[in-house]
């Protein structure tokens, strides 16, 4: 699907081929589809039906509400007036400590959730300080259940951290009680490993560490900047088993042992790994948001591990550069193919002052080594995790990644890596903290756990429409046109022999094709814009594509061709519109590109309508004019066809959901091309129509499906061996607090696994559970 | 399709449709006088002020020669009305001439009316009988709770906590069109113009029940007219001002026990005396027959992501929302709902069209983005538009399939007919199926049947 690493090491970059889908596989999955649709529905009645409504109308006023910016409900739903004087303060705590659900202008909501409590923690916030700072807010009284909700699941939080010292891992805390629990059990007690100055279970290395006291939501909201006093501290360890370091941390989970484990790094008195000279730039100037998501990071002046959410085009890169120049150790960088890491290579050199002995490339046509004892290597996800065998000179390459002791472990779009891989890398490299970067939101729920406690917890994610407000990010105009089928394409349609051409049908109806084109024309003729057609269905690409005269980049495309295409898209005046498959969701920079017309997309995937609305992100112009209020209302323009009456408008309310939830708004248009428009767009005449009808109906069932990269066939191997509870709304990511990705050819997994599920409650959290049983 | 058409229309149309009889005697009450002339168009109060003291028919041409040639529509409305409220009598005088006469009793008041000022049957108590009289704030308060608690009962809802001591039976008059219930087992429902009734503005609805009291009073035994010209003069009172009870007759005392349930008036008992407060729904009553501006302030935020945050402790807000959004959280000041295609189908069902929901949504929008241009963001009203519109692509026509034809002869010839009777929807001339307009179906019987 669109996991757009790569499986094959040996060539850098995602090759592709048509994976043809069997019968069966398309059969089921369409009939899973429909169904998915029936069944959340039932769903939602189920969770907001008129019996099960939220009733919290006993809650006590505060006398001065008014000035007071937030509502939280006992199930920790918590709704924030953004128009509050507040605002600014209870945003930067509620990210902190809740999910957010939807972010649109007035009002904003945000879930409480163990995890989230968990990410609290870990960036040093104390129950007590959560609770008193939350009532401070509140325009009633804290509901009970909320409050032992919040202790409930941050007594345990923070208490055992795993430390890496000289290549061993360590198990650490100040409380040995809690560390003979957690050796009780099974699968940790037999993780441990007895060094020789220690006997039996009940002793512990015992050694002093620096404590933190922090004031940093103490009083109300100041500016909140982690004051760390030092304090001494008697630390209780015992040594783990690196090969067991994932099974241990599993079982620390809050569904488990509930004891999550924080990962820090105390790199300041790091004497043992060797330093590495670099700094920022002086013009490499942080935005504020990066500011503040690096102060999460390294708010105690240790390096957290965890995960920052930025949306695309916000500058991930000089968070991520200016991370690895803070800690100043050597930094593993991971992408997801070998675009990127030149991408990132060229992003350290021009953020920092890194020498270009220091940096080096690992893909399969670079296999740099850096000079000296410390510096950076940028490779891909792949690279790093192949099982199979490797040229000698890769061999090195990765004995040396292997046996070194990173200072960072940089991960780029982590929402796109399978967990496989994740694990597999994070066994093979050892690194004393983990950054995870994404542009999409990834939303952590009980049942995706994986990201959240491989890497950490999501250490901070940017409001999408303060970023749009503050002409950081470009403000798009987002718009999903309706194009009604053609008679002769919705009969065809409708007909079972051809419910494997159903995608191919509506997206080439006739009448999508010229809203397409008179969409391109307005952009090119009337504002010069530079525009980006997708179109997941590979069919439809290159028809569309011939028939426009535009170049376009698909899977099999060549590296060469495709910086040739890209180069001319960047330079030429005379090229404006380039064709992409879904290999452009992300890993293709194209900044220069504002327009975006989608013209078929994969099912009802958030993450790649929040990807490719993310190709345009990079704002453009001059700041003074993209601020609120500037002379542009608009300077980006995401436009989604859909065949209305099709399988496709479903999708594409789902797909938006994300988006929605982030603030923007998709303006539907129903009437493109304009009713005037005649036989200057094509496919204006009925004979051309039919013979076009003609022309998909006589496609092959092969040649009409979905492009299928080389790393899908890997995707769904993977999930086939990864069996997880959940529902189907879980998988289809139409639960607004759940963010996930799926993959439509395990479908038919799905509905097996459908049936048997249990309905909503046994979604809530434990703790939830018993309260509302 | 219920066969009530909600319209607010104003008191005036009321008092307007009241047999002449009962005109001319409301006239003799010089506070209606003045009401009904507070209530014409202005060019009629101009016509009325200079008839004032000419005793004498005046022609019509010439009230035609003051107006200037683009005043003829108004001329011709304020005439209508004066017409219509029996303040201009219509005569045909001599050359067979139309000619206008002011109606005598009202003339009468009112020239009484200017030189001597008028004075309210009864006067406020002084404050030293009248202890702890309410502030204007708290009857304001109790008004909207008396009438907010009304509504509940009136759409039966089980969120009434309060009870209300409107009798059943007078009860059921105001149900009368708004809910509709099929048989006693079965709740009762609100039909399409129960649900335009809850979307109205407060003013519309107080107006829509007074008519429907007045209505009604000849059954109770009290006189429309009567009845009318109370609560005309009850308009004319001050608010937050107690007037004695005893001052009443026997029949407004019933009355008046009413209108303390629609929370137009608060009663009181003081050791000796009691007494009424009229709130501003009973001193707005004249005002609001013509001007409905004065709103009251919006309480409702629609997100574009099609989520609606109501800024109210209304119970009746609540299920006002409730009409055509999902209600997902009840906070004490907040109510916290999702419009979804599937709760604006249930609405559109029940007769609600999204102009009006839109227009609910404009009407109340909170002070925080009534200033937005537009306050409802355009994706949901257009949205909310084109779910409407969508439900009407379909156009449902009861049908009737013929089958089984008994050959291809048969069939063509019976296509045929349906066609020149124009009553052929659709053939499927392989299976020899056809289906036409089901009032076609005896005709097509009967022509089929003559090949048997």
């Amino acid at each position: 699907m669109s996991n757009s690493s790569n499986p094959n090491p040996d060539k850098g970059r995602p090759s592709k081929k048509i994976k043809f889908s069997n019968k069966d596989e398309v059969r089921a999955s369409a009939s899973v589809e429909e169904d998915e649709g029936y069944l959340e529905r039932d769903e939602d009645d189920l969770r907001y039906g008129e019996g099960e409504k939220r009733d919290f109308t006993k809650l006590e006023l505060k006398p001065d509400h008014v000035n007071r910016p937030l509502w939280a409900c006992a199930d920790g739903r918590i709704f924030l007036e953004t128009f509050s004087p507040l605002y600014k303060q209870a945003y930067d705590f509620l990210i902190a400590i809740a999910e957010p659900v939807c972010r649109p202008e007035s009002m904003h909501e945000y879930n409480l959730t163990p995890h989230s409590l968990y990410a609290a923690v870990s960036v040093g916030l104390e129950t007590e300080t959560i609770v008193s700072v939350l009532n401070k807010l509140s325009k009633t009284k804290l509901p009970k259940e909320m409050i032992d909700f919040i202790h409930a699941s941050t007594a345990n939080y923070g208490k055992v951290k795993l430390v890496l010292k000289k290549n061993r891992y360590f198990i650490e805390s100040p409380y040995p009680e809690v560390l003979k629990r957690l050796l009780k059990d099974e699968v940790i007690g037999h993780a441990r490993i007895c060094s020789e100055g220690t006997h039996g279970s009940d002793e512990f290395t015992i050694s002093k560490a620096l404590g933190e006291v922090e004031g940093v939501h103490d009083e109300l909201l100041n500016e909140s900047d982690v004051a760390a006093a030092a304090e001494e501290k008697d630390t209780h360890a015992f040594e783990i088993d690196p090969a067991q370091v994932e099974s241990v941390k599993q079982r620390c989970l809050p569904n488990a042992l509930n004891y999550p484990m924080l990962e820090e790094y105390d790199f300041r008195n790091d004497t043992v790994n060797p330093d590495l000279d670099m700094e920022l730039k002086p013009q490499a100037q942080p935005r504020p948001y990066q500011e503040k998501s690096l102060s999460k990071m390294f708010g105690n002046g240790r390096a957290r591990s965890g995960i920052i959410v930025l949306p695309c085009g916000a500058g991930k890169s000089l968070v991520g550069v200016s991370a690895a120049t803070r800690i100043k150790k050597s930094c593993l960088c991971l992408a997801t193919n070998a675009v990127s890491v030149d991408q990132w290579a060229f992003q350290f050199k021009l953020w920092s002052t890194i020498r270009d002995e220091q940096i080096c490339r690992f893909t399969s046509d670079s296999k740099e080594r850096f000079h000296g004892n410390a510096g950076v290597v940028v490779t891909t996800y792949n690279m790093v995790a192949f099982g199979g065998k490797r040229s000698e000179e890769s061999e090195k390459i990765i004995e040396d990644i292997r046996n070194r002791e990173w200072g960072l472990l940089l991960m780029d779009e982590v929402h796109v890596v399978p967990a496989h891989m994740f694990r597999k890398v994070i066994s093979i490299t050892k690194s004393h903290c983990k950054l995870g970067l994404t542009a999409t939101l990834v939303r952590e729920d009980e049942r995706i756990t994986d990201l959240n406690f491989l890497i950490g917890p999501k250490l901070y994610e940017a409001n999408w429409l303060d970023l749009v407000k503050g002409g950081f990010i470009a403000n798009v105009q987002c718009a999903e046109v309706w194009c009604p089928m053609t008679k002769e394409f919705f009969a065809e349609y409708l007909k079972k022999e051809n419910s494997k051409k159903k995608q191919a049908l509506y997206v080439m109806n006739p009448n999508k094709f010229r809203a397409c084109e008179f969409l391109i024309r307005f952009h090119e003729e009337q504002r010069g814009d530079k525009i980006i057609v997708f179109a997941d269905n590979l069919f439809a690409l290159t028809e569309y594509a011939m028939k426009l005269r535009k170049p376009m980049i698909y899977g099999a495309t060549s590296h060469a061709e495709r910086t040739k295409i890209l180069e001319a898209f960047k330079t030429s005046k005379d090229l404006n519109t380039v064709f992409l498959s879904k290999v452009g969701d992300n890993s293709i920079d194209i900044p220069e590109a504002n327009v975006i017309i989608q013209i078929s997309s994969h099912a009802g995937s958030r993450r790649q309508e929040a990807q490719r609305l993310g190709r345009i992100l990079r704002a453009k112009g001059r700041h003074q004019d993209r601020m609120a209020g500037g002379k542009e209302e608009y300077n980006a323009f995401f436009y989604s066809l859909v065949s209305t009456d099709t399988q496709e408008m479903y999708y594409s309310t789902k797909r938006q959901q994300f988006l929605v939830d982030q603030g923007y708004s998709f303006k539907v248009i129903t009437s493109l091309p304009p009713a005037d428009s005649g036989p200057e767009l094509n496919y204006h005449h009925l004979d051309d129509q039919l013979s076009l009808l003609g022309k998909v109906l006589r496609a092959g069932d092969d040649a009409v499906g979905l492009e299928q990269l080389d790393e899908d066939a890997d995707g769904l191997a993977l999930q086939k061996a990864r069996r997880f509870p959940g529902s189907m709304s879980t998988m289809s990511g139409a639960k607004g607090m759940v963010y996930m990705e799926y993959n439509t050819g395990n479908r038919k997994h799905g509905a097996g696994q459908m049936k048997a599920k249990p309905k909503d409650p046994s979604k809530r959290h434990s703790l939830f559970k018993k309260r509302f049983a | 399709m219920p066969q009530v058409r909600i319209v607010a229309k104003n008191f005036m149309d009321m008092v307007a449709s009241l047999p002449a009889m009962k005109l001319d005697k409301l006239y003799d009450n010089p506070f209606i006088c003045q009401a009904i002339l507070r209530s014409l168009p202005p060019l009629a109060k101009k016509y009325v002020v200079q008839l004032l003291y000419i005793d004498v028919p005046v022609s019509a041409k010439l009230f035609e020669d003051w107006v200037l040639a683009d005043g003829a529509s108004k001329h011709r409305v304020a005439i209508d009305r004066l017409i219509q409220l029996r303040i201009f009598n219509q005569t045909l005088g001599r050359n067979r001439e139309t000619t206008y006469r002011i109606n005598q009793t009202f003339q009468v008041n009112l020239q009484k009316h200017i030189v001597h000022g008028g004075a309210l049957p009864r006067e406020p108590m002084p404050s030293n009988i009248t202890v702890r009289l309410p502030s204007l704030e708290e009857l304001e308060a109790y008004a909207v709770d008396q009438w907010e608690c009304f509504l509940l009962h009136l759409i039966n809802s089980s969120e009434a906590e309060k009870k209300t001591n409107i009798s059943s039976s007078m009860m059921r008059i105001f149900q009368k069109g708004l809910i509709s219930q099929r048989d006693e087992r079965e709740p009762a429902k609100l039909t399409e113009g129960g649900f335009q009734f809850l979307l109205m503005d407060t003013n519309a609805q107080l107006w829509y029940i007074i008519r429907e009291y007045i209505s009604n009073s000849e059954e109770l035994g009290v006189d429309s007219a009567d009845l009318i010209s109370f609560l005309l003069e009850l308009s004319f009172h001050v608010t937050g001002e107690a007037y004695n009870m005893n001052t009443l007759t026997d029949i407004q005392r019933v009355t008046i026990r009413d209108l303390a349930d629609l929370g137009l008036v608060k009663l009181q008992q003081g050791r000796k005396e009691s007494w009424f407060i009229p709130t501003k729904l009973a001193t707005n009553l004249s005002i609001s027959l013509s001007d409905t501006s004065a709103r009251k302030q919006g309480y409702v935020v629609v997100e574009t992501n099609f989520r609606m945050y109501a800024y109210s402790t209304s119970k009746l807000h609540c299920e006002i929302l409730r009409l055509f959004a999902r209600v997902e959280y009840q906070l004490p000041n907040l109510v916290v709902s999702a419009i979804t295609k599937e709760s604006l189908y249930k609405a559109f069902e029940n007769g609600i069209t999204s102009e009006q929901i839109i227009a609910f949504l404009q009407q109340n929008a909170h002070p925080r983005v009534a200033e937005r241009v537009p306050s409802v963001p355009e994706n949901v009203s257009d949205q909310i538009r084109l779910w409407e519109s969508d439900l009407n692509r379909v156009e449902i026509v009861p049908a009737q399939l013929f089958d089984e034809f008994s050959s291809r002869g048969v069939f063509d010839s019976a296509c045929d007919f349906a066609r020149e009777n124009g009553g052929l929807l659709w053939e499927d001339s392989k299976k020899m199926f056809i289906i036409v307009k089901g009032e076609m179906f005896n005709l097509m019987k009967d022509f089929i049947s003559r090949f048997r």
